[in-house]
């Protein structure tokens, strides 16, 4: 009788336990759950995702139920008889074979009918999103607009995305959870996965995550998607047609009258609101220990375009506008000014981490491919210190920089 | 039972004399030796991979901590799995065919005792080549799978990636090498009437595991090949970058070796539980040709539904509705496995000994596992599952719920036949909750995280994303690990030394092993026994009554039967020592290779030309 | 209820299960040459079917079967293949298989007595193993003079995607050729030494076994490789 009491006990704490994980999963507190879905593909999947967990549930507690049924009930008690030496029912193998049989064939049909609607071709008339995955950050193009971006996306509510998947490096996984499944990112062919946000997302922020393992700062390569209505992706499109304004150059004023004002970046388009992103989609990642930053600087924009047309970052980064900057291994920067993170979504795109990012990158997300700048700082990569010779910037010039690149709005 | 004042050493009262020493265990050829090895060898990796473990949920068990930089992270999550599938849960297995297979099957010895030797050997040189790296921070980082084009050298320059690609090779020679013996040991040495369909389940799960082990490892093997030569002589396999190679072609080749190791992984340790809960419950499994037939179609079937762990890789919709199905239908064999072993312990006498509590734990544990692993089967709920934690959870549930709870099983039932006494049945009882606790709470929370978004092969997460509280659970689950395995260290080698002394029988089961003494004499039956029935030793009518009687006195050696035994021999030492030189020179300098290759030849041709055993007539 | 009688052939060499009982009858080496044989198989499986993924997908030549220009210097490259030098090795490999059975039949009838001419010549163990070894090293020498006219014509084995995967899958392949001619040299050491007789037999099979899987993978490979366009 203890064992049994016990064995009940323990099966009803058991049950209390997921139970309480159960009930503590529903409350709102999961931005990047895959349980409610926020678009036709989530949906699809979604009735695949219910279905099995409730067939999953039932034969969970059927099963479950008669083992400890069988194993509480069948104890040996003292004076036990021999208990009857069966050799087994073929009448039982038959049912039990069967039933899952059954059960399995509610799981087959709508999956093979999921298969083969989400992976038909994009609805015509979709928006198409070039994703190119790099070793740690993700370049985004909408080619029938011109854009360029890294790192985050703009999509219209109620439109169909159709998002055209390669790797320039190695194979990663592109995933908005809330939004629908993952597809991986491949070299040498491309792939595809299209969902349509729902109307009831706009002005939301969604995470995005790289999928599949990728090297190093595999966990630090993230996104952001913002659903927005199609009035605001229109202006938002616009903005990110243009080149930066900071990025023209100053014409002088063709009639003798005053130079255009000191160059100045001035949001061009529609961009979602900082003050409205929440708490998830903020990163929250800490400053390593020992990276400091001379306090009190100002950063000189102009100053600050001279030294970046100058230095290793042309080298990796376009900004167009800007006819020395046209490197292509890194973010494009057109309007990075504009852009809620930075490094990927592993900080906040603020002065304080753009200056720290640009002073010693390897440090701040491990073994990336943008050099330690700062100068006298230790690059854990090259495991060397960076020199002047080597092209180190001083504190100040880093100051200008980040000035000229929050400028490119 | 018996507790005759036998003078039983602490185990093996054979081991004593010219038979014991260090020597005699390098230079042993004894199956039951060479399973005792595999036994420690495997239990030292697990409780490795178990502090890799550890070391990880530390670090996951808060967001944007770090108490382990990105870097070694990755190097443990890598290690860890190595290791586990590897280094502890194959050759904690192997343990088992070696020790059990000739005693189930009354036979003498494998066919081939120094290609056994040689085994377990490779074994031991290529899991101390491939674990050493880690304590000089230069372990493989590239995932147990080890993904290309990641683990080319334009993306993994290091030399981490070079010891896993060899040392993976390393180890598949000794798997390979150990099929190669046990299939034609099961094959060929069953005693005179034991038919295959009266084998003891654990030896037919073995045999089958067998033959996916010789047809899937030379498919790894070439996978590795092509990733050695791409790294080391610049071969363009898996070139994506400027010769055009496949991306997938890597992960085929290594799935279609990788899901039938993941069966490879499971079987022996359902046929361990096919042995324990019938002994437990005083009946026969019920439904053993259903067993049987099940168990090959599962190994079968697992052939063909590899590439769903490739449903996000594009492969189109009809390789994903074939491998969708495919993976659905081997649901149905692995299902009536558990039922039947249900229906086994019904009407029974069951006796809740640590080695049955284990056994109910993994029919328990592996229904968790089964029916996550039906979710992953539809493709497309299985893109947001694939790659997270849900994975994760699934996979441990089988692995450990499944094979760790097995051998554990396994381990308490047959302690005291290969050590001649028994473990303590109290502190057994506290390691069985400890684990079933610490399993549960560190991977159940894991389904949760994973539907939450979670992916896989992080080394941190950022704060606010809803899953703070399910890693925290899981690393506190964790924690507990260490204590359970502790407790069972302890009982291990007090229940060697003093552990009540258990007889040939001590829990009345029903097959050949236990007609013999614990621990068997070298040779270890002194009379071939006739078998004519599945439980040899139940099966009333039909005991071989003699032979029984014959096998289990005590105290002869192989001398006075006039059982001639092989040659201990150090040579299978010294060709598996050229083997692991000859693959350093790789990495270092080629005279290794040269020296390596020289030794490995020459001891080769000395134990190929050597006799086995003493001629006689 | 008694155990059947087990036939087991008598071979004295390193032989354990020679004297002892076996379920099937069969030595267990036997058994276990099957199994590698099996595994062997898959081996090569994985070599052929990569080479046949790979097939046609080399971005630079040279080519198996096409001709290139290279678009860099306007090198033209012939298609690489020999077809007629490498069927003449061909021959020469099933020809040896040939010889080894005729080995075999040597060894398993040694102690016939031999009267005439024809039958001394087919009885002498020696010879056919000498022949097998002989046939086996030649098309080991037409390989490599494969190899060393394909990397002077400019194919090396990471050249592209066909040399990476045809070097590899036939460079498997000749070092089981190569692992098959040490066999039968150690076999005639022991022929030269003490005599292979019929209770050598099983030594002589198992070698044979392995010899004509051996062939049987080149004439797969010879037909995917080389003759199939």
């Amino acid at each position: 009788m203890k064992g049994t009491d016990r064995l009940r006990r323990l099966a009803s704490y058991a049950f209390l336990a997921a139970f309480a994980i159960a009930a503590a999963s529903c409350n709102e507190a999961h931005p990047n759950t895959t349980l409610v879905p926020h678009s036709d593909y989530g949906r699809e999947i979604d009735f695949l995702w219910d279905r099995l967990l409730l067939l999953g549930t039932i034969v969970f507690v059927l099963v479950e139920a008669a083992l400890i049924f069988i194993v509480i009930k069948y104890r040996r008690r003292d004076n036990h008889p021999t208990p009857p030496q069966t050799h087994g029912s073929t009448k039982l193998e038959i049912t039990w074979t069967l039933i899952p049989a059954v059960i399995l064939v509610f799981i087959a049909v709508p999956t093979v009918r999921t298969i083969f609607i989400t992976q038909a071709q994009a609805a015509p008339g979709s928006l198409n999103i070039e994703v190119t995955g790099h070793q740690w950050w993700w370049e985004f193009r909408y080619p029938e607009y011109g854009v360029t971006t890294a790192n985050e996306i703009y999509l219209p509510v109620g439109r169909t995305v159709n998002f055209r998947l390669r790797s320039a490096d190695v194979i990663h996984s592109f995933w908005t959870p809330q939004l629908g499944g993952k597809r991986d990112v491949v070299t040498n062919r491309t792939n595809y996965l299209w969902y349509t946000p729902d109307s009831s997302t706009a002005s939301s922020v969604w995470n995005g995550f790289c999928a599949e393992y990728c090297g190093a700062s595999h966990a630090n390569m993230r996104f952001r998607v913002f659903t927005v209505t199609p009035a605001q992706f229109a202006s938002w499109v616009a903005g990110q047609k243009t080149p930066a304004r900071f990025g023209a150059v100053a014409t002088p004023a063709p009639t003798g009258g005053q130079n255009p004002p000191a160059l100045e970046g001035s949001a061009s388009g529609y961009i979602f609101p900082r003050e409205k992103i929440p708490d998830y989609a903020v990163p929250h990642a800490p400053i390593p220990p020992g990276l400091k930053f001379t306090p009190g600087l100002t950063g000189n924009a102009a100053r600050g375009k001279q030294v970046f047309s100058g230095a290793a970052c042309i080298g990796c980064h376009s900004i167009a506008g800007n006819p020395v900057a046209m490197g292509v291994t890194g973010p494009n920067l057109t309007h990075v000014g504009s852009r809620s993170t930075i490094a990927a979504g592993r900080f906040p795109n603020a002065a304080a981490y753009l200056a720290l990012w640009i002073k010693n990158a390897r440090k701040m997300k491990p073994d990336v491919l943008m050099p330690t700048l700062g100068l006298d700082e230790y690059d854990p990569v090259l495991k060397a210190k960076v020199t002047a010779a080597t092209g180190g910037l001083t504190d100040q010039q880093i100051a200008d920089i980040v000035a000229y690149l929050t400028a490119l709005k | 039972m018996a507790t005759t004042a036998i003078s039983t050493p602490a185990y093996g009262g054979e081991y004593s004399g010219e038979h014991s020493g260090l020597w005699s265990w390098l230079s042993t050829v004894d199956h039951k030796r060479i399973g005792i090895l595999y036994l420690y060898t495997a239990l030292f990796f697990f409780m490795f991979g178990g502090v890799e473990a550890l070391i990880l949920r530390a670090q996951l068990g808060a967001p944007n901590q770090h108490l382990v930089s990105a870097e070694f992270y990755n190097q443990l999550f890598t290690m860890h799995g190595t290791t586990m599938i590897f280094l502890a849960i194959m050759p904690l297995s192997s343990a088992f065919f070696n020790f059990l297979i000739p005693l189930q099957i009354g036979a003498r010895d494998v066919a081939f005792p120094r290609l056994n030797a040689f085994s377990y050997w490779v074994y031991l040189f290529g899991g101390i080549f491939i674990t050493v790296p880690i304590l000089f921070a230069v372990a493989p980082n590239g995932g147990w799978f080890g993904y290309a084009p990641l683990t080319t050298k334009a993306y993994s320059p290091g030399i981490n990636i070079d010891f896993w690609v060899i040392g993976l090779q390393v180890l598949g020679v000794s798997s390979l090498a150990a099929a190669f013996n046990f299939l034609t040991t099961i094959i060929n040495l069953r005693a005179p009437g034991m038919t295959l369909m009266r084998m003891p389940m654990f030896t037919w799960m073995a045999f089958v595991v067998q033959f996916l082990l010789i047809l899937a490892f030379p498919v790894i093997t070439i996978a590795l090949v092509f990733l050695l030569f791409d790294r080391f002589f610049g071969t363009n396999f898996y070139n994506t970058v400027s010769a055009g190679a496949d991306p997938l072609l890597w992960q085929h080749l290594f799935w279609i070796f990788g899901h039938p190791e993941v069966y490879i992984l499971v079987l022996p340790a359902f046929g361990l539980v096919s042995e324990v809960l019938p002994t437990y419950s005083k009946k026969p499994l019920f439904g053993y040709p259903v067993m049987v037939y099940s168990g090959i179609l599962i190994a079968a079937l697992g052939f063909g539904v590899w590439a769903h762990h490739m449903f996000a890789v594009g492969m189109g919709p009809i390789a994903d509705t074939f491998f969708g199905l495919t993976t659905m239908l081997i649901a149905i064999p692995t299902g009536v496995k558990i039922f039947n072993w249900i229906a086994t312990m019904a009407q029974g006498a069951i006796r809740y000994t640590t080695s049955m509590l284990f056994g109910i734990g993994l029919v328990a544990l592996f229904t968790i596992g089964g029916i996550s692993g039906i979710m992953h089967a539809s493709p497309p709920a299985d893109l947001q599952q694939t790659d997270t934690y849900f994975i994760v959870a699934h996979f441990h549930y089988v692995l450990f719920g499944g094979s760790i709870m097995g051998i554990f099983a396994g381990i308490y039932h047959y302690f005291p036949k290969i050590m001649g006494r028994l473990l303590d049945e109290k502190l057994g009882k506290i390691h069985f909750w400890l684990t079933f606790i610490a399993m549960n709470l560190t991977f159940f929370p894991m389904h949760f995280s994973g539907m939450l978004g979670m992916p896989r092969r992080i080394y941190t997460y950022d704060a606010g994303q809803g899953w703070d509280l399910y890693n925290a659970m899981s690393t506190v689950g964790a924690m507990i690990f260490p204590f359970a395995m502790l407790i069972f260290i302890y009982n291990f080698f007090k229940s060697r030394k003093s552990g009540e002394v258990a007889g040939s029988n001590p829990w009345g089961a029903g097959t050949l092993e236990w007609s013999i003494p614990s621990p068997p004499p070298e040779y270890n039956f002194a009379k071939i026994p006739t078998v004519t029935s599945r439980y040899p030793l139940w099966e009333g009518k039909e005991v071989d009554h003699e032979s029984a009687r014959i096998n289990s006195q005590e105290g002869k050696t192989a001398a006075e039967l006039g059982i001639v035994m092989p040659y201990n021999t150090i040579k299978p030492l010294l060709v598996a020592l050229g083997l692991i030189v000859m693959f350093c020179g790789l990495m270092t300098t080629p005279i290794l290779i040269a020296v390596g290759a020289a030794l490995m030849v020459f001891s080769l041709y000395s134990w190929l030309l050597s006799p086995l055993e003493p001629e006689h007539h | 209820m008694t155990a059947p009688a087990a036939r087991i052939p008598a071979v004295h060499t390193s032989a354990p299960a020679a004297h002892h009982y076996t379920t099937l009858g069969l030595d267990s080496r036997k058994v276990a040459i099957w199994a590698f044989i099996g595994s062997e198989c898959m081996l090569f499986v994985s070599l052929i079917s990569t080479y046949l993924i790979y097939k046609g997908r080399s971005v630079v030549g040279p080519f198996p079967h096409e001709t290139w220009t290279d678009p860099a210097t306007g090198r033209v490259l012939k298609p690489i293949l020999n077809i007629p030098v490498t069927s003449a090795s061909t021959f020469v490999l099933l020809m040896s298989s040939l010889f080894m059975v005729l080995a075999l039949a040597a060894v398993q009838n040694k102690e016939k007595p031999k009267r005439t001419r024809g039958e001394r010549i087919l009885g002498n163990s020696k010879l056919w193993l000498w022949m097998t070894a002989i046939a086996g090293t030649t098309f080991l020498g037409f390989q490599a003079f494969e190899f060393t006219s394909f990397v002077h014509e400019g194919l090396t084995i990471r050249t592209n995607l066909f040399g990476s995967s045809f070097f590899t899958l036939t460079g498997f392949h000749g070092a089981h050729v190569t692992a098959g001619v040490l066999w039968l040299v150690t076999l005639l050491a022991i022929d030269y030494r003490r005599g292979l007789g019929s209770r050598d037999s099983l030594l002589v099979d198992i070698a044979a076994l392995y010899w004509h899987f051996v062939d049987v993978i080149w004439i797969v490979i010879f037909t995917l490789v080389y003759l199939i366009k």
